[in-house]
């Protein structure tokens, strides 16, 4: 399946599912968003709204600045940590404490979203593998 | 000739005086804001706070960060 494309549209309930998981892997994450390639959020830790808009102005501003899209984005200040990566036609944003671990968060992101691309939930095997120990 | 003992403590002082100023060097290094942008093709760029695009985006990572919040349990860290 090419990038960009997703196989089937992504359900409310497994994005939620796949954020979840993601922030229970990353104990340095304060909030964080999945959205589809219209840029509607699909899940989110608070207020929908402002994340959509919130993110679009994000991507857009990284969109412009290297005249291209990103494929993903790392953007650091006193505050936090901000995060993006595409993949799949879907968008996960996550927004985590100073210092925290960029290439395991990317590598999350992108398995949550490769999963959410196939009709998973985003925990991949390790999700079935937990589901199965339960 | 073993060494006069005020040299070994002038040694030693010295020693931990550029521990110090690497550690804070470090520190200063690790804790300047970026922002980095990633590629398909494998490019990367990195844009600095005070250009246009770099500020367009701090402007907005600060609104993601304020939606976000803080961690819950943050400041409860046991050491």
């Amino acid at each position: 399946m090419p990038d960009g494309q997703t196989s089937e549209a992504v359900s409310g309930e497994a994005a939620a599912s796949a954020l979840a998981y993601l922030t229970e892997m990353s104990p340095d994450l304060r909030g964080g968003a999945i959205l589809d390639s219209e840029g509607a959020v699909l899940a989110a830790s608070g207020q929908p709204e402002r994340w959509r808009d919130d993110a679009a102005a994000l991507l857009a501003a990284a969109d412009e600045a290297g005249g291209e899209p990103v494929e993903q984005l790392h953007i650091a200040s006193e505050q936090g940590e901000v995060f993006a990566a595409r993949q799949s036609g879907l968008v996960a944003l996550a927004v985590t404490d100073r210092f925290a671990l960029a290439s395991l968060l990317f590598f999350d992101m992108r398995a949550i979203l490769r999963d959410l691309a196939e009709g998973g939930d985003g925990k991949g095997r390790d999700g079935e593998k937990g589901a199965d120990a339960a | 000739m073993p060494p006069k003992p005020h040299r070994v403590l002038l040694d030693r002082v010295s020693g931990y005086a550029d521990e110090a100023a690497a550690y804070m060097r470090r520190r200063r290094v690790a804790r300047q804001p970026f922002a980095r942008l990633y590629y398909s093709e494998g490019r990367a760029s990195e844009h600095a706070a005070d250009s246009l695009a770099g500020a367009e985006l701090f402007a907005a990572a600060g609104r993601l960060v304020e939606v976000a919040g803080k961690r819950p349990g943050a400041g409860k860290r046991q050491r």
